[in-house]
């Protein structure tokens, strides 16, 4: 049973179906196979966050993860977040605008690891935000304003949320 | 151009125009290039630290993988780092080779259809040692008579040198009558320093795509810092005319200067691409990275320095021995740099300096984020606040009365490299940082009791912006940029400088718009290659705001002349091009061009869209541009730790750091360097290090990151604790006044740290990194030679 | 060192994935030595990129509902061996009954690798720091194992015989952890000392007391990462039993221990230092277990 099996995950929101060698890593199956560059590599060993993606929602490693393990789950990776400039999640523009993405190659795994955060907890402490990212390691930043725009999309999430007296009435 | 000197994008917060390819994972690094019909190689490492080997790879080559030898490759010698010119660049290292001189050197290569092929293949050769030699770990005990030579003779330019005892290089320097001035100082300080090894850990691991291309040419996509160089290194290597070798420029995953050089993985994956007919991708993995040519430079540093009791330093005496490892790239240059880098810092007035570059058979060190100047600044700013009690004066007095500054002669890049200091901003970072962190109520070295004290300490730097200089000297730099006008008015803006996320190439897009007066989003920046570019030496030396900026915004003055000189011929009213001004209209979102006084106007989408019409031509500028200085950035950070005085932990309170960059092009993104810069050498001076067995000669982390500690998002002060701060400077020989960061942001960190170590326990420390394990036997020792209870009796949690 | 290859798993092996505890085993039986089990994968996978292990068979028990449960009963808390220890960490019985378990759990790794490990899996990967065993210890937890031929339970602290080496015999599989409910007027509490906020422990220690009266009872103290596996420092323990913990003596529980232990100098730290710091560490664990006794019931 060396041979490849045949899985179906759901990946962005669509399912994919393929044949998969039982020792392939969900990360080189994005990567290589369905050219889903966004996941990165820096460590193979679970040190660094680099590969996050989301498994059913939750953010796990897919360097540390079997293929044929997310048969039948659903996998979030960087590209199912946005397209483009239109679409960028509230996150993602926080992350541009405050300065958080300097080289870049962290930042995929940055925006999942925190879009799980604040799906847990919307409102999180800089201490708790700082607790939750401490496997993504960034060699740039400094993480200074990284978990500064992880603050201000939970606090934008928060003004958007509360009931307002009329749409568009939130003063700047 | 700005009304009333006022910017509209230089200065201004502007998310960074990369960003959304970034956020979204669409950014393509040299690790996402795939290639179709691309095979996959696997290099060979040497397991002996130093040994002859004979390579059979028989079985490798039944399993059907494309193998590579060292009699495959060119027996060229080089360096794989071309900055100095080339009768000062000494060369010692081959592509591959049968004598490998550390754990880790390649020594043959694979390539197979995927990655687990060529694994198999790479395990199926068998390297049979012929002889193998005792490693030399530590460069005292190298250059001692008697030791292996690691190497017996290389190449200094075009003539073959003989190596003595191991010493790689050296370099000599003295000014004025030490033995005089230190004979009539009134304190003497003599002190000995000795670095950690540190690893860049530089996000993306070393990748190279090589595609033999039909012409007798490759394409190659490779993470490196300087496109230009990476083409001329393969040109000379291989053999190939500069004209077919095409180095594309993909976003870089950090650098810090992990690719400043040409990193033998892309030679090696060139060669086996032209071996196999077939493109091949070599992404190293994360411990490889770290055994392959990739570590700071280690050094040890003796500084014996004087100061009269009139507050000044009198002369000092500067020693350097580095432990280069096995091969060299560019330790001679940076002999002359280490030397820069004290000279510049203070005023010493006499000065000796002995510097000596050692082979050990360590993994080869390179230039890492400073290229020696954290190391440098570490032992010169312990040393300064050494002097400063020993006198009994104020440290950030002390410092200001003998710092480099305005007006004086500076030499950062080394003696060859010389300019006079235009923008100095060291007095007001170092009076508006004293105040911030509360420098007057700092506690004193030795006064506090209890199991957690606190220490607040202050150290100063700087960095050059590029090495330029008036004169020619040995270190090659000079940018280029090539800028045209599309048809409708935007424009396109090619340039060989790589952005390693610093936001050097937004830097440039906001003074290009700032010179035109068009919106931000019309200047395109082109992901380029080697032959559509103009050359750069490198992205390196925080030169690229100074020094790249700088020929952007002549290729946009060169272009906006040409604009202007078709807009009179639109207007068909003012005298000349001279008789034009230009202003930026923010609801046209256009360039207007128009006569003082009068009615006549046009825009540059007008101007550029009548060019194309009338066929009147392109309005394009290509511009080369060489500094004629390297000012420096200075920097003044003032760190608070606390010290777990039980437990040694160290951990940082409060950082103020300040940072004279001239004017401020990006604010969020050099604000970024600053904290990174800070994040980074915080790593260094309390975690980083990659110590080797003995016995083995190998890193005792086998390169593994499990145990290459980097300080986390849970390791750093909240950020209110952590203040940046800007000096109002403008250096008017930068674009807009601007200079670099990059450097100068990390390298007075260590030296804060251990200050502010000293102030809350004591003790001084000499060797980096500064641990709880050397923190807690230093408190222990103290404690059984002065006889002192344990200071955890007194007090409780 | 050529073998290393952390993109890929450079060995090939059949998988299976049973449904059930007994095809689990029956496979196990099969297999024998030449069969690994994957439980979260960050250890078993990291450990075949390293080649330090390469079995022929990969049973991967994630997909067995019946290895995954946390059930709170009145004499303690049923753990299934195949839960994650994310799903630990926001367990409310584990937090109010086990506040050393759950802070050691948080403090473990990075929330992926919790969203991924389990509590099986970091007991029988057998590292002398695995920071789940500890607390588990001195809370007297016990582990069941099971096999075609039948079940049997014993003493976490039995289970470990070496670094990465436990009591487990061929075909056996660690199929639940039972932790007992403990005493009225119980603290306890774990701390580590680690080089970075995501570090493997250079020393961890859990402590759990009772306290009656004015004097500790059932004191109970486990270090890792000084010794081959995880140890109780049983002099330790006993220099603190029954008496008052007064400051003084909580200092000489802390150098007991520190005597006691058998560390090494490693990448990580040195034994000198890991003596130091034992010394501490244990008396601020103590310190710290007796303020959650005092106020209330070590509800942390």
């Amino acid at each position: 049973m060396t041979e490849p099996r045949v899985i179906r995950f759901r990946l962005n929101g669509e399912w994919v179906q393929l044949g998969v060698a039982p020792n392939e890593l969900l990360i080189n199956v994005l990567r290589e196979r369905l050219h889903l560059t966004g996941t990165k590599y820096w460590c193979g060993i679970g040190e660094c966050g680099g590969c996050t993606v989301l498994l059913d929602g939750e953010p796990v490693l897919s360097c540390l993860t079997l293929a044929v393990d997310v048969d039948g789950r659903e996998i979030t990776t960087i590209e199912g977040l946005a397209t483009g400039e239109d679409d960028l999640t509230p996150l993602q523009r926080a992350f541009i605008e405050e300065g958080a993405i300097q080289c870049g190659f962290c930042t995929p795994g940055f925006i999942l690891t925190a879009q799980a955060l604040l799906r847990e907890n919307p409102n999180p402490t800089e201490e708790e935000i700082r607790e939750y990212v401490r496997g993504n390691l960034c060699r740039c930043t400094g993480y200074v304003n990284i978990v500064r725009a992880i603050k201000r999309a939970a606090s934008e999430a928060a003004k958007s949320r509360r009931p307002g007296p009329a749409a568009g009435a939130a003063s700047g | 151009m700005s009304a009333g000197g006022r910017f509209r994008f230089v200065g201004v917060r502007v998310g960074r125009k990369d960003g959304v390819l970034k956020a979204t994972g669409r950014a393509t690094y040299a690790y996402d290039v795939w290639l179709p019909g691309m095979l996959y190689g696997r290099i060979l490492k040497s397991p002996y630290a130093h040994a002859e080997v004979r390579v059979d790879a028989t079985e490798a080559e039944r399993l059907g993988a494309v193998v590579l030898t060292p009699r495959d490759v060119p027996d060229v010698l080089f360096n794989p780092r071309l900055v100095s010119v080339e009768e000062d660049t000494f060369k010692d290292w081959r592509v591959l080779t049968e004598h490998p001189r550390y754990v880790g050197e390649p020594v043959a290569a694979v390539a197979a259809a995927s990655e687990e092929a060529a694994q198999r293949a790479l395990e199926a050769i068998k390297l049979e040692p012929v002889r193998v030699y005792k490693p030399l770990l530590d460069p005292f005990e190298a250059t001692r008579p008697g030791s292996p030579a690691i190497h017996e003779r290389i190449m200094r330019g075009g003539a073959w040198v003989n190596v003595e005892d191991n010493v790689a290089c050296t370099l000599e320097y003295s000014e004025g009558d030490v033995d005089r001035a230190l004979s009539e100082a009134d304190v003497v300080v003599e002190r000995r320093f000795h670095t950690n090894r540190r690893y860049h850990l530089q996000p993306e691991p070393k990748v190279a795509v090589s595609r033999p291309d039909p012409d007798g040419g490759v394409t190659v996509w490779t993470t490196t810092q300087t496109i230009h160089n990476t083409k001329i290194l393969i040109s000379q290597v291989f053999g190939i005319p500069q004209s077919k070798v095409r180095v594309k420029k993909v976003f870089l995953g950090g650098g810090f200067g992990s690719s400043i050089h040409t990193n033998l993985v892309t030679l090696v994956a060139v060669a086996l691409s032209r071996k196999a007919r077939r493109p091949v991708k070599i992404a190293l993995t994360r411990e490889e990275d770290m055994m392959h040519d990739h570590v700071s430079f280690e050094m040890y540093l003796r500084i014996r320095a004087g100061a009269r009791r009139n507050g000044r330093l009198s002369g000092a005496e500067f020693e350097n021995v580095m432990d280069v490892g096995a091969h060299q790239i560019q330790p001679y240059p940076l002999l002359g740099t280490a030397l820069g880098w004290f000279v510049s810092l203070y005023k010493w007035r006499a000065i000796r300096y002995f510097g000596r570059a050692v082979y050990t058979n360590k993994v080869p060190s390179c230039a890492l984020r400073g290229y020696g100047n954290p190391q440098v600044t570490w032992a010169v700013e312990t040393v300064v606040d050494e002097l400063a009690e020993e006198l009994g004066v104020d440290p950030v007095e002390f410092r200001l009365k003998n710092y480099v500054g305005k007006g004086d002669l500076f030499w950062g890049q080394g003696p060859t490299v010389k300019s006079i200091i235009r923008s100095d901003g060291v007095p007001e970072l170092m009076r508006r940082g004293a105040e911030l962190i509360g420098w007057r109520n700092r506690p004193r070295p030795g006064e506090q009791t209890g199991r957690y004290r606190r220490g607040i300490g202050v150290a100063r730097g700087f960095h050059t912006s590029g090495a330029g200089g008036p004169l020619s000297g040995s270190v090659i730099d000079y940018s280029g940029a090539f800028l045209k006008v599309n048809e409708d008015g935007s424009v396109d803006y090619v340039t060989a400088l790589q952005d390693h996320g610093g936001g050097t190439l937004d830097a440039h897009a906001k003074i290009i718009a700032e010179e035109l007066c068009i919106p931000l989003e019309k200047v395109n920046v082109v992901w380029s290659d080697s032959s559509t570019t103009v050359y750069d030496v490198c992205t390196h030396a925080s030169r690229g705001v100074y020094v790249g900026g700088e020929a952007a915004r002549r290729a946009a003055r060169e272009v906006k002349r040409k604009i202007l000189e078709y807009a009179v011929r639109i207007l068909n009213v003012a005298v000349g091009p001279e008789a034009l001004r230009v202003r930026y209209d923010e609801e046209l979102g256009d360039a207007v061009i128009y006569v003082e006084g009068s009615d006549a106007q046009t825009t540059l989408s007008e101007v550029a869209r009548t060019a194309w019409q009338r066929n009147w031509g392109s309005i394009s500028a290509s511009v080369s541009f060489r500094a004629t200085a390297a000012p420096p950035s200075f920097t003044a950070y003032f760190v608070e730790v606390e010290v777990d005085t039980e437990t040694g932990r160290v951990r940082p309170v409060r950082v103020v750091a300040g940072a004279d960059i001239g004017k401020v092009i990006n604010p969020e993104l050099a604000e970024g360097q600053v904290q990174g810069g800070f994040v980074m050498g915080w790593g260094w001076a309390v975690l980083e290090d990659t110590p080797y067995n003995p016995e083995t000669g190998a890193l005792e982390n086998m390169g593994f990151i499990t145990d290459y500690k980097a300080p986390t998002a849970g390791d750093i002060p909240p950020i209110e604790d952590f203040r940046v701060i800007f000096a109002d400077t403008y250096e008017p020989t930068g674009p807009f006044g601007a200079k670099g960061i990059g450097e100068a942001a990390s390298n007075p960190v260590a030296a804060a740290v251990a200050n502010a170590i000293y102030d809350a326990i004591g003790i001084r420390f000499y060797e980096l990194p500064i641990t709880p394990e050397r923190i807690l036997r230093a408190l222990r020792e103290r404690e059984r030679a002065s006889g002192e209870n344990p200071p955890r009796r007194r007090g409780v949690a | 060192m050529n073998r290393f290859n952390t993109h890929i798993i450079p060995v090939e092996f059949e998988y299976h994935e049973p449904r059930t505890i007994r095809e689990a085993l029956e496979l196990l039986a099969r297999w024998g030595e030449d069969a690994k089990i994957l439980a979260g994968g960050t250890d078993l996978l990291v450990q075949m990129k390293m080649r330090r292990v390469e079995p022929k068979c990969v049973i991967n028990i994630k997909r067995i509902p019946e290895l995954d449960y946390i059930r709170e009963g009145p004499a303690g808390v049923r753990i299934g061996a195949a839960t994650r220890l994310r799903r630990l960490e926001r367990s409310g019985a584990i937090k109010r009954l086990f506040p050393a378990l759950h802070r050691a759990i948080g403090w473990m790794a990075s929330v992926q690798v919790r969203n991924m490990a389990t509590i099986g899996g970091n007991l029988c990967n057998a590292s002398p720091a695995a920071d789940t065993a500890p607390p588990l210890m001195v809370y007297g937890a016990r582990v069941k194992l099971a096999s075609v031929s039948g079940e049997r339970t014993l003493p976490l602290e039995d289970f470990f015989t070496g670094p990465g080496q436990t009591a487990m015999r061929p075909g056996e599989m660690l199929t639940e952890i039972w932790i007992p409910r403990q005493p009225e007027g119980t603290g306890s509490a774990f701390i580590k000392v680690a080089r970075t906020a995501m570090d493997l422990a250079k020393v961890n220690v859990a402590v759990a007391l009772t306290l009656k009266g004015w004097s500790a009872f059932n004191v109970r103290i486990a270090l890792g990462s000084v010794a081959p596996t995880p140890m109780r420092a049983r002099e330790a323990e006993a220099a603190l039993e029954g008496r008052p913990p007064t400051e003084g003596l909580l200092r000489r529980v802390g150098d007991i221990a520190s005597e006691e232990i058998r560390p090494i100098t490693d990448v990580r730290s040195t034994a000198e230092y890991r003596r130091e710091v034992t010394k501490v560490i244990v008396a601020d664990a103590l310190r710290k277990a007796l303020g959650m006794v005092r106020v209330g019931g070590g509800v942390g």
